[in-house]
């Protein structure tokens, strides 16, 4: 353990909060599957994944910047999403540890079907951009800001709000909602409720894929790193209280500067333990996290 | 036939006994060895996963943590591993038992979780814990004294013994009231409660046993390779493997787990010889989980057994499916296909 600087230690603080802001959305489509399903999508990491190397082998291949290969790998993901709910997911919908089983199975066909297609190298998006820093001051701080950091996290608030404005004023958005508060009462609403879960799920997909653009821009990844992710992901929208969104977005934020900080304070080797041991903690003594609904049972 | 049906188990040991023999090359024997080893552990998840019904994915922290006890073990003490292993297998039941006690608090999907996040815990700390583990690069221990070409023989009729153990301690469970407990806990955990199961107790004993098994399993396979590193010790694959195995053999039945390891590691190895790629195994092994969630979701072994129920007297074959259903707890699935 070592104590950097205090101005060390802002800078460090400020680009995690920027991370937390893309942590926010690739965390959005987890905890919003969860509240629908009750299912935890182990896949979300690999779907990450497998969306990043898309923006990736776009740019590599036709230099298309991430920020625009988003047209192809949402519809994609969303599609992909619907399919594998309706076929794969509702059937196991009995039984809440068989479908964690099933998502981590495809988690598992995914991460081999990307290490037999290519390489194991770590793979990134490098765009003129990627290496430009905007100077700026905080009190008597001098700052760096990646600009990668800082379209992250501008085109995360920007899908976030466009999630948040559909959930609450599209009808399917309501049906969502409704499905998260009481499936029963919602179905006996008229919510078709298997149609809102295939949609969910596909939702879910489609703000990863936005995620993984976001994250072949700022991150390097190959196959396996999937783990890594989507237990920060896990332990995100454990904290924030699993199936809620405000909660998962605060939740991010938090977890985007402890994890910048304990990086300089413990080495970045040690770091992920943090993630790891609030994931641990937060589901045995506070299953309900910051925001959410005890999930402890089921 | 009928001399099958009641002699099958011991037709099957004296196969087992005279294989090495039978098949000389080294090669056999380390593929029986690992057979054998996964039959045992895949045995003992089932005690958690299948009787108490509680899957856990992170087994592996307990096989990880048992090669790297049995491998300082045998450096800093000099403990033969083949007598240390069944001791420190008790060192990691009692951890889990500990583990155990705080992460039963959670159940289902909460449960699958936390021990992922236990087993990236455990794995962390062997990679940064160097003065005991020496990280990444991992640990060597003394090799087997044996001469080479038959170094591989004594790992085998070893772990057909903990086989052999692993098997009467699970079929007394199912048989003990004890057992009795563990699939109530499974079928109902509030009415089990209300009829006077500790629950806590037995889910936390059932743990520890759980992993009392994949520990020295873990410690036996450290003195086989003889070189262990946190990556390939705190494998989640493996704990996926025991999980794979139980279930296409047959969940919460004696002898699924054991049919599902001669079934899947023969395979295993036959993709890594043919496609020589780790990667292509993930996507077969996850592709196939899917598939027998799916499509096999009682395992093979109930299947056949319902099938052959059915065969042999159709007029009682309904009342036999449900008591076999019963059995093994899937009594809710039938009352939903009757309803349809």
């Amino acid at each position: 353990m070592h104590f950097p600087s205090m101005n060390v230690l802002v800078q460090v603080a400020v680009v995690g909060f920027l991370t937390g802001g893309v942590y926010a959305l690739m965390a959005a489509g987890l905890t919003l599957i969860f509240g629908v399903m009750r299912v935890i999508n182990i896949a979300h990491g690999a779907l990450l994944i497998f969306s990043a190397y898309i923006s990736y082998w776009l740019f590599t291949l036709y230099g298309i910047d991430p920020f625009v290969s988003v047209v192809v790998s949402i519809p994609i993901l969303f599609i992909f999403g619907i399919i594998f709910q309706r076929y794969v997911l509702s059937r196991v919908e009995s039984d809440p540890g068989l479908g964690v089983l099933v998502t981590f199975a495809l988690a598992l066909t995914l991460e081999g079907v990307m290490g037999s297609l290519w390489e194991s190298t770590g793979r990134s998006v490098r765009t003129a951009y990627t290496s430009e820093v905007i100077k700026t001051t905080l009190g008597a701080v001098n700052l760096r800001l990646p600009v990668v950091r800082i379209a992250g996290l501008g085109a995360a608030v920007v899908a976030l709000v466009v999630l948040f404005l559909l959930l609450k004023y599209s009808n399917t958005g309501r049906a969502i909602r409704a499905t998260i508060q009481n499936r029963n009462a919602a179905q006996l609403m008229g919510v078709n409720v298997n149609r809102i879960q295939a949609v969910t799920f596909g939702v879910g997909l489609a703000t990863i894929a936005m995620g993984g653009a976001l994250f072949s821009l700022i991150w390097s990844f190959n196959s396996g790193s999937h783990e890594e992710w989507i237990s920060k992901m896990l332990s995100i929208i454990v904290l924030g209280g699993m199936g809620s969104l405000p909660g998962a977005f605060l939740a991010a934020l938090i977890m985007g500067v402890v994890e910048a900080v304990s990086a300089v304070v413990m080495t970045s080797y040690l770091s992920p333990i943090v993630f790891y041991l609030i994931l641990f903690l937060t589901l045995i003594f506070r299953p309900q996290g910051l925001m959410g609904v005890k999930i402890r049972k089921g | 036939m009928e001399f099958l049906r009641r002699w099958w188990k011991v037709v099957v040991l004296g196969l087992l006994l005279v294989y090495p023999w039978i098949y000389r090359a080294p090669y056999y024997h380390s593929l029986g060895f690992k057979v054998l080893l996964f039959a045992m552990m895949a045995t003992s998840w089932n005690i958690m996963g299948g009787y108490t019904g509680y899957k856990s994915l992170g087994h592996s922290a307990f096989y990880g943590l048992g090669a790297y006890l049995v491998a300082i073990a045998a450096n800093d003490l000099g403990w033969h591993p083949f007598l240390s292993a069944p001791l420190l297998g008790l060192v990691v039941a009692l951890v889990a038992m500990v583990l155990g006690w705080i992460m039963l608090r959670t159940s289902g999907s909460a449960f699958v979780i936390s021990t992922i996040a236990m087993l990236l815990i455990f794995r962390l700390a062997a990679l940064n814990l160097r003065g005991i583990t020496k990280g990444a690069p991992g640990m060597s221990q003394p090799l087997p004294p044996w001469t080479p070409e038959f170094s591989r023989m004594p790992f085998y009729y070893y772990m057909l013994l903990w086989l052999i153990i692993a098997l009467a301690v699970s079929a007394y469970i199912r048989r003990s009231r004890f057992g009795l407990g563990l699939v109530a806990i499974r079928d109902d955990e509030g009415k089990a409660e209300m009829v006077g199961v500790n629950t806590t107790l037995y889910k936390v004993l059932a743990f520890g046993l759980s992993a009392y098994f994949v520990g020295l399993g873990g410690g036996v396979w450290s003195y086989f390779t003889t070189h262990i590193s946190p990556i390939f010790a705190f494998d989640i694959v493996v704990g996926v493997d025991m999980i794979l195995m139980t279930m296409i053999g047959g969940l919460g039945t004696l002898w699924g787990p054991v049919l599902g390891a001669f079934v899947l590691i023969p395979s295993e190895d036959f993709i890594l010889f043919n496609f020589g790629s780790t990667s292509i195994y993930l996507a077969i092994i996850g592709a196939l989980m899917i598939g027998v969630i799916l499509f096999l979701p009682k395992g093979i072994i109930p299947t056949v057994e319902m099938w052959l129920e059915n065969r042999r007297t159709p007029r009682a074959a309904h009342q036999d499916a449900m008591s076999m259903a019963e059995m093994h707890g899937l009594v809710d699935t039938f009352d939903k296909e009757k309803g349809k």
